[in-house]
């Protein structure tokens, strides 16, 4: 298995130990055998179809469906218990627009744990959400309702309400899925920002290009972990081939690969 | 206008069934809210009608109705709490299993006694104008515990209701968040008994509350709008059900009077809704 280049000269303790993990719902196999490193303030992505694990994969870090085999540490130790330095991130679609809720009810979300049952929010935690939904670029729509915001908009305060929750580790869910170019950018430099403060990033995504430029390495799924590494030496074509067999899928300048089971995989430039 | 108004409320029933209409009408909106925000109307539904058999066994017994209700309710809240888990069966078909299983039960029971038909409405449609001192002191209890109930989970089952995924993955337990809310539902829904019987609870538990959602764009706003028209169905119920009764000679029933002018508010800011949204450019719709 090969080990993330560290950024820092002091080893610090992974971030998130996959160790063969596997995941079975009834009889049958959700994903299997998956082990990789996570150290502080690398980004992973996780690469697959529809169907291959990586929302199981995501569940089971939260602590939220039982291992089959293997064990899964966050941030030293188990995922139920490390819950409060994970932050989740949905994506924006999955919510009700019509909810009664503004911008900054939802990243105040962020701190109810920390805060506690039967409280108030305290000034300091309405600071850390104000400061927040700034570093996300939305401070001007504070006060409008959730759901009258854009799709990029709404995953960027989803993404602001993961960093009001101050955690160590974050899980985004197909964070790029639909969202404008500027969206797209505002969300790389806030996460290139967040893996600078030693943040680590896991991010199931389609997009491959997202993939290139938001994470370093890459995990490649199809219920069984087919790589795990660089993403530059992860994403070749054999390794998309097994990982895609007969689908198609964008990858970076705008190629389309096509992968096609046991045929050769072709690759096609293409233009918009 | 004193006579409208004022005069009604001159008589110890008519000022007994006010302040129970008005604590009624403001529990179910502020604990309504939680209700049509969380999307279980339906369980609510289900809960009026499981109330019924603990009701029908303390009045073959002679006991405290509220005691009966009470733990039929919370048998249920906790049935449905621990049965909402399982995938393999869908919360509605499981409501209505035990909707029909605890009523027909109710209804076993209570047609051991004669006059059952007269009591059968009477525990169904409640009787606002009999209510007691005791009662308003019971109906007062119950509620300030489903208040107390919903205003110290405040956050969490609002996060629950947006976000469900995203409360789990903070580490909040699904199943106990359900069970809280279950039970404030419940207390509620046993403290409204007398007033407006077991099934007239529904309309006070939900309608304000959609009635709310239509109109308002905050959780709080909501919920004081709610409480409000709750509150306001209520006194506006008694005072039309009386005059028609006084003045008229036509019998309307309090509770299902109440009812009606509930069902008419909610129409009302419906139709406003629909009118201001067909008036607005599209793009402004989702701001209403």
């Amino acid at each position: 298995m090969p080990l993330p280049v560290m950024s820092s000269p002091v080893m610090p303790s992974p971030a998130l130990v996959f160790d063969d993990v596997t995941v079975a719902f009834d009889s049958s196999i959700a994903v299997e055998g998956v082990s990789a490193v996570v150290q502080p303030g690398d980004s992973v992505a996780l690469i697959g179809p529809n169907g291959a694990g990586k929302s199981t994969l995501l569940r089971a870090t939260l602590g939220l469906v039982p291992l089959a085999r293997g064990s899964i540490t966050v941030l030293g130790t188990d995922p139920v218990t490390a819950r409060r330095h994970v932050a989740y991130v949905p994506q924006a679609d999955q919510l009700d627009r019509e909810f009664p809720v503004t911008v900054i009810d939802v990243v105040r979300m962020g701190r109810y744990r920390s805060v506690g049952w039967g409280r108030r929010l305290r000034r300091s935690d309405k600071i850390l959400a104000a400061d927040a939904l700034e570093r996300v670029g939305l401070s001007d729509r504070a006060h409008d309702r959730f759901g009258t915001l854009s799709g990029g908009q709404r995953q960027r305060v989803l993404l602001a309400r993961a960093i009001c929750q101050q955690a160590r580790l974050l899980l985004l869910d197909e964070p790029f899925n639909g969202v404008d170019s500027t969206t797209q950018e505002a969300l790389l430099a806030v996460l290139s920002e967040l893996r600078n403060d030693g943040v680590a990033i896991v991010m199931p995504t389609h997009d491959l290009a997202v993939a290139h430029l938001a994470c370093g390495d890459a995990c490649l799924l199809n219920r069984r972990q087919v790589a795990f590494g660089p993403i530059e030496d992860v994403l070749d074509l054999d390794a998309l081939r097994d990982t895609y067999s007969g689908q198609q899928l964008v990858g970076p300048g705008d190629q389309v690969i096509i992968a096609a089971g046991h045929h050769d995989s072709n690759v096609h430039h293409h233009d918009h | 206008m004193h006579d409208l108004l004022i005069a009604p409320f001159e008589l110890g029933f008519m000022q007994r069934a006010l302040v129970i209409s008005l604590i009624v009408g403001a529990l179910g909106g502020i604990v309504g809210t939680y209700v049509v925000l969380r999307r279980i109307a339906f369980f609510a539904d289900t809960l009026t009608h499981t109330v019924f058999p603990g009701v029908a066994i303390a009045f073959v017994l002679d006991g405290s109705l509220y005691v009966g209700a009470l733990v039929a309710g919370l048998v249920s809240a906790v049935l449905f709490g621990l049965m909402s888990r399982r995938d393999a069966l869908d919360d509605d078909a499981f409501m209505a299993i035990m909707l029909t299983t605890f009523f027909g039960f109710g209804v076993m029971v209570v047609s051991r006694i004669t006059t059952y038909t007269n009591d059968l409405v009477v525990l169904l449609f409640g009787r606002v104008l009999t209510v007691s001192r005791d009662d308003i002191v019971v109906t007062s209890a119950l509620g300030a515990i489903a208040v107390l109930m919903v205003a110290f989970a405040h956050k969490e089952l609002t996060l629950r209701a947006f976000d469900p995924e995203g409360s789990m993955a903070q580490g909040y337990r699904p199943l106990l968040l359900d069970l809280w809310l279950n039970i404030a539902v419940t207390l509620v829904v046993v403290a409204s008994l007398k007033a407006v019987g077991t099934v007239l609870v529904i309309a006070l538990l939900v309608t304000p509350a959609a009635t709310a959602r239509l109109v308002t764009g905050s959780i709080r706003t909501m919920m004081a709008a709610a409480a409000a028209v709750g509150m306001a169905a209520g006194v506006v119920g008694l005072l039309i059900s009386y005059h028609a009764s006084v003045n008229h000679g036509i019998r309307l029933a309090a509770g299902p009077t109440i009812v009606s002018v509930l069902t008419l508010s909610f129409l009302v800011a419906l139709g406003g809704v629909t009118v201001r949204r067909r008036l607005r450019r599209p793009a402004a719709l989702v701001a209403a």
